[in-house]
């Protein structure tokens, strides 16, 4: 093997200072299986070991050597005659450096599969889109892609790819649990390393050192293998989407192979026409006094989505410019999670072809009140605002511009003809327009604000 | 032109089919190189430049490995796509491996048969990019201008193009070759004649108000306001933000510049307005005559409380020119105000600025007062 | 050109640009050259025309521009004939070589055909000098305008028509800053930094480089030459004057050049005196003041800004003496001109405050002060110690916003500036005396509510 995952068996008859010699078994991973999280460095891997026991007890020597294993999460589980197999202990010998040994107590004799697993770090996930709007922006061909990276330090060949979508808890780094020198620490240095895991950097280092190891041969032969099956026309391989707990898990169908160093985008879905709404907004306390535009729809039936959550991404929009499929790149939006039949906005950043002028048209301030010691203690202040609204493109748009009065009483008139506003909350109101291909528009309206006494009356 | 006769790309495309290969290997023993066909150059997003380029490829029945690298230029990984354009039902992409420490990336693509397939690569280039510029001649009246604009091609890309179809969001394509460091200017669009107004423009937030008290001359600025529409020979899209150098035609054949600007963006139906120079034969001064507080209102212990203030600004407007002058002149009241008086009209812009348009007749003067009440300041 | 290394290249190629520098067919000098000088920026418009020899189909042509100081986003090439068959395609600047642009022209005649080559330089500028000489009674001024035009722009220009601008053009670059750029329009990313006021110091090196080969073949020319009187022909464009240089005018790089531009024979004056403390101190200013019209003999241009150097003539004989000198600003036609001479000690101005009394206090219910008057009242006194007439103007400046003011003294004219400055002007005869007095109330607190 050339990875640096050694599985040696050992059947010890006296004592493990005797068992370099006496070896008996050489078992080859049967199966492997990969669940790999994206809200933390983590990977839990299952594979299967078929181990040959003698009845009494046997040890079994497992070692990681320049892999990111967290020792401490090594368990290992008989799949068949559980009750007549006991895993007593598991010892991590001194002096000796990422090397576990099991002690096992078995009633039988001859083959018995295992199931050896551990959490790992450096491998990860991550979900990618491509959308491509058609011409007039009305649909979106929505695809999204899953691409995994491999920076482990070994090469996991044929393995079952999983991978967890939603937040677990972790109190401790995989990629720090990985490089302690003693699997649980030592006494006394109670887990004063863990503030500074920061120090991931001094593992990446050693990962890269792994590389130099790996030894070619192994995969060349496993994908000549893979790949003499080939010759018939293949489809991409399907994910299967399950809820399970508070996550969803996608399988990908088959087998994979990524070696170490490797990443590999596997495609996750593809939509075809999803129905998208153009929307601009304007908020100056968000965005400044520019336009944002925002390509919006949302996870359920009715745009062709709604079956799971949407994991967090980078979404690079195109559009198709003409009948051969031609492309012209409209920029790009990272979003979070999407639970299903939840409303998308994707922000698509800062434009000039939609423009929004607010100007304050009239300022005046009235109904002062006075204490008895002639002090003011209440007045109005009336502003009037006009809203240009510039819609420069050939197609519809909705564009949704978001007033913040900095008062909490307050009065709005509208004067325009364009219809009102909606409260969002205590101090903000919204302007919700639709304006047609190079459409320009105008909103008028009046803001009282009460300050002092005059807001008790209000 | 032989342009392209030393040119190599530094984008490769390879393909291979492999049997036997692993996938390290395959990177290595290329069987095909595919060329590139028809390139285009998108510019119609001004941040990113987009590359789409068709090939060809030998595709053997069943799994095919297509290897894409770069190296020396800057393309965004992620933005790659692949378009089967010939036999999309029958070829398909499988996946993308992305080897380790290289700027490349291997496809997994399965056919049907053994075929020729044109496939469209498309990605995100960095360092290649446009520029507009334009340039107007007026005639000796100040009427109307010549107008035309360039498209600047800049490649600081690392990859040469040796043809390609240059696109930006509107207009004509056009076909041309641009090698890396390579910068080219363009005839992109010539509007013909197109009128001007001239407009002299006096603020009273950014022009000094009295030039007696400095030394140096203080200039009006002059500028050509150009409308973008149809009936001025334009209209037709959106005037990019660029760079613009206006000249005028001086009577005996020949130019001179009247100055340069950068100007912004201009949607249809709008105003580019070109800071051209400053005029010298137009003089502003602007004095306030009356300052003062008026309906004091106090408190209890003599503390103002509300007052208003009344002010008086007088601007004289000397014009020495042989010609008569319409000057805008732009005016700044802070807080709510009402006018008592005011000898000329104004245009309300918005709450606290105001705008006149007075006409000044040839080697004349006029004289605006401005008598207003600052109201309800608080102490 | 025989006199300068080749800077300027002109040159038709039949091949790509590899084969550019062997297979050249023509080299086309140039017929006649225009320098169009601005003086707001440091930016001269040059026009060249040449003949090229075209074929039909595609053309390609070189130019180079090699230690000048040409701006390469402003080059165009622009056919004087035929243009409608000439096309012009696009302006390429080739990677890895500098200064150098190259047109691709689709042609569809043959044969030769004039051109216009247009670019901007810096390093060319011209600045206005003035010489005035009082008559002995400081009464009439003979008022003579010079154009000085200095070349440092790395390239000759021999037999050029020479015009100049007057007026402030607004430019976003430097065109010596474009002149340097590494490639003609930056690259991808990079945003010019803030613009340097002047060249670097690698084309001030060019400069002097081509000077010395200049120097080295024992040219003088141009500026020694004699030199006679040539006219200046003065017109109004936009917002601009253009001073067109009768003739032809040979500049060789390094070089400068004086032409008279107007000479006055006696423009009447004023010799007018200013007191301001919060704009000159304690001390009188000299003004020598006129008018660009019609009735000081001027009035058909304005006057480029410039430095006047004032002499006077003393006696018959028309010995001088040096009166000072004065920078002044562009004088529009019709406008007064006040030339700053400097502080003088011969007119005297002294402000004496003879009194101060407060009075008219107010107090709240509590007692308090909130209102009351300061008056104060000034003694001015005015001496000319001068043989010749003066005007002497006064500006007073008060601190407070309510004020009114009383003035004793029979012919004491005042005049309100704004709302806190009043101006008093004097007429004084030679070695003459006057003396006014005046009373200022400000108002303070509540005693200025209703003023």
């Amino acid at each position: 093997m050339k990875v640096k995952l050694f599985f040696l068996v050992f059947l010890l008859v006296p004592g493990v200072s005797l068992a370099k010699v006496d070896l008996v078994t050489l078992p080859q991973r049967d199966h492997v299986q990969l669940t790999i999280y994206n809200s933390a460095d983590l990977t839990l891997i299952k594979e299967s070991r078929s181990l040959t026991l003698k009845e009494g007890f046997n040890d079994l020597q497992f070692s990681w050597v320049n892999t990111l294993i967290d020792p401490t999460s090594l368990e290992m589980l008989p799949l068949a005659n559980a009750d007549q197999i006991d895993v007593q202990s598991l010892t991590y010998p001194p002096l000796l450096k990422n090397v576990g040994l099991w002690h096992i107590r078995s009633s039988v004799s001859g083959q018995v599969p295992f199931e050896i697993s551990y959490l790992t770090s450096g491998l990860s996930w991550r979900a990618f889109y491509l959308g491509t709007l058609d011409p007039d922006e009305q649909e979106m061909r929505l695809q999204g892609f899953v691409r995994v990276q491999n920076n482990s330090g070994e090469d996991y060949e044929k393995a079952q790819v999983r991978l967890i979508v939603g937040t677990v808890h972790v109190i401790d780094q995989i990629s720090f649990l990985a490089n302690r020198q003693h699997p649980y620490g030592s006494p006394g240095i109670i887990n004063f390393e863990r503030e500074h895991w920061g120090g991931g950097e001094d593992y990446d280092a050693d990962a890269l050192d792994m590389k130099d190891a790996i030894d070619e041969t192994f995969y060349a032969l496993a994908d000549a293998e893979s790949f003499r099956e080939e010759g018939e026309m293949r489809t991409p391989k399907k994910i299967i989407k399950e809820g399970l707990s508070e996550y969803f898990l996608y399988t990908i169908e088959g087998r994979e192979t990524v070696p170490n160093g490797w990443a590999k985008r596997m495609p996750s879905f593809d939509v075809e026409k999803i129905p998208v709404v153009n929307l601009y907004k304007y908020e100056e306390e968000r965005y400044g006094s520019q336009v944002v535009r925002f390509l919006s729809f949302k996870n359920d039936e009715d745009h062709q989505l709604g079956e799971t959550p949407i994991p967090g991404g980078m979404l690079k929009v195109f559009r198709q410019v003409d009948q051969e499929k031609h492309l012209s790149y409209e920029g790009q939006s990272g979003f979070k999670y999407i639970p299903v039949d939840e409303e998308v906005e994707l922000n698509m950043g800062g434009v000039q072809n939609v423009i929004v002028e607010p100007t304050l048209m009239d300022y005046q301030s009235a109904n002062y009140m006075f204490d008895r010691y002639g002090n003011i203690i209440g007045w109005d202040e009336i502003r009037e605002y006009k809203i240009k609204l510039k819609n420069t493109r050939p197609i519809p748009v909705k564009v949704e511009i978001k007033r913040n009065i900095h008062n909490s009483k307050w009065a709005i008139q509208n004067q325009g003809d364009v219809g009102t506003y909606e409260k969002i909350d205590a101090d903000t109101v919204q302007y919700t327009i639709h304006l047609t291909e190079r459409e320009n528009k105008e909103i008028v309206y009046a803001l009282t604000t009460f300050h002092g006494r005059r807001a008790d009356y209000q | 032109m032989k342009k392209n006769m030393y040119l190599k790309s530094v984008i490769m495309l390879s393909m291979f089919c492999f049997l036997s290969l692993s996938v390290a290997e395959a990177r290595i023993k290329l069987v095909a190189l595919p060329k590139r066909a028809d390139t285009i150059i998108r510019l119609d997003n001004p941040q990113f430049t987009l590359i789409e380029e068709e090939r060809v490829l030998t595709l053997q029945q069943g799994l095919n490995k297509v290897d894409f690298s770069w190296n020396g230029v800057s393309i965004d990984p992620d933005s790659i796509r692949i378009d089967i354009l010939s036999h999309s039902d029958q070829v398909t992409l499988l996946n993308v491996s992305y080897p380790p420490n290289e700027n490349a990336l291997v496809w997994e693509i399965s056919s049907a048969g053994a075929r020729e397939e044109k496939i469209r690569v498309s990605y995100l280039l960095s360092n290649i990019d446009r520029l507009i510029t334009y340039k107007s001649v007026a005639d000796k009246a100040e009427t109307q201008v010549n107008f035309k604009s360039h498209l600047i091609l800049r490649n600081f890309s690392g990859e040469d193009f040796a043809n390609a179809k240059v696109l930006l969001d509107y207009g004509e394509s056009f076909e041309e070759g641009i090698r890396h460091e390579e910068t080219k200017q363009l005839l992109f669009l010539k509007a013909g004649t197109v009128p001007i107004e001239k407009v002299w423009q006096w603020d009273s937030k950014k022009q000094i108000w009295d030039p007696e008290e400095v030394d140096q001359n203080v200039g009006i600025p002059v500028h050509y306001r150009i409308t973008n529409t149809t009936d001025s020979n334009l209209g037709q899209n959106a005037l990019w933000n660029g760079k613009m150098r206006v000249f005028q035609l001086d009577g005996h054949g020949s130019t001179i510049l009247l100055g340069e600007d950068a100007v912004d963006l201009t949607p249809v139906g709008e105003d580019m307005e070109v800071y051209i120079g400053d005029s010298r034969d137009l003089v502003v001064t602007q004095r306030k005559m009356v300052d003062k507080q008026t309906n004091i209102r106090r408190n209890t212990s003599g503390r103002v409380v509300l007052y208003d203030n009344e002010e008086q600004v007088t601007a004289k407007i000397e014009n020495f020119k042989d010609t008569n002058a319409k000057l805008k002149m732009v005016q700044h009241i802070p807080g709510e105000w009402d006018m008592h008086s005011c000898n000329f009209e104004y245009k309300k812009e918005n709450a606290n600025t105001i705008e006149f348009e007075i006409d000044v007749p040839a080697q004349g003067k006029a004289e605006l007062v401005m008598h207003y009440f600052r109201r309800n300041i608080r102490n | 050109m025989k006199w300068i290394p080749l800077v300027m290249c002109f040159v038709l190629v039949s091949g790509g640009i590899c084969e550019a520098k062997v297979d050249l067919v023509s080299l086309p000098s140039r017929d006649s050259v225009q320098l169009t000088i601005y003086n707001s920026a440091d930016l001269t418009l040059a026009k060249e025309s040449r003949s090229l020899t075209l074929k039909e189909g595609f053309n390609d042509l070189q130019f180079s521009w090699a230690n000048t100081l040409i701006d390469p986003t402003s080059l165009e090439l622009v056919p004087l004939t035929n243009a409608d068959r000439i096309d012009v395609q696009a302006l390429t600047y080739p990677p890895r070589v500098k200064n150098l642009g190259l047109w691709n022209i689709d042609s569809g005649l043959s044969g030769q055909i004039p051109v216009e080559i247009s670019y901007l330089t810096s390093g060319l500028s011209w600045r206005a000098f003035y010489l005035g000489t009082l008559t002995p009674d400081e009464k009439e001024m003979r008022l003579k305008g010079y154009v000085r035009v200095l070349n440092n722009s790395g390239e000759d220009y021999e037999n050029a028509q020479v015009r100049l601008i007057v007026g402030k053009v607004h430019i976003i670059d430097q065109i010596a800053q474009l002149a340097q750029r590494q490639y003609p329009y930056e690259r991808p990313g990079i945003y010019p930094a803030a613009q340097p006021e002047v060249h670097s110091k690698r084309s001030r090196q060019d400069v002097r480089v081509m000077k010395s080969v200049m120097m080295g073949e024992g040219i003088a020319f141009g500026s020694v030459a004699p030199m006679e009187t040539k006219e200046i022909i003065k017109e109004g464009l936009s917002e601009y004057f253009l001073y067109t240089i009768e003739g032809r005018e040979t500049i060789l790089n390094g070089w400068s050049k004086r032409l008279p531009s107007f000479d006055v024979a006696s423009v009447p004056v004023v010799n007018l005196y200013k007191y301001e403390e919060e704009r000159y101190g304690y001390q009188v200013i000299r003004f020598l003041s006129f008018k660009n019209d019609e009735d000081h003999l001027l009035g058909e241009t304005p006057i480029p800004g410039g430095l006047l150097k004032v002499f006077r003539n003393v006696d018959a004989e028309n010995h001088l003496s040096y009166e000072g000198q004065s920078e002044f600003k562009y004088i529009p036609i019709d406008e007064d001109v006040e030339l700053n001479l400097g502080a003088v000690q011969n007119i005297v101005v002294e402000p004496k405050l003879m009194n101060l009394k407060t009075e008219n206090f107010m107090f709240d219910r509590h007692g308090n002060i909130n209102g009351w008057d300061e008056v104060r009242t000034y003694k001015m006194e005015v001496k000319n110690t001068r043989q010749v007439p003066v005007e002497v103007e006064i500006k007073r400046n008060f601190n407070a916003l309510k004020w009114d003011i009383h003035n004793e003294g029979a012919e004491v004219k005042y005049e309100k500036i704004d709302a806190n400055t009043v101006k008093y002007k004097l007429a004084l005869q030679s070695k003459e005396n006057k003396t006014f007095q005046y009373t200022l109330r400000t108002f303070h607190g509540r005693r200025g509510d209703h003023k």
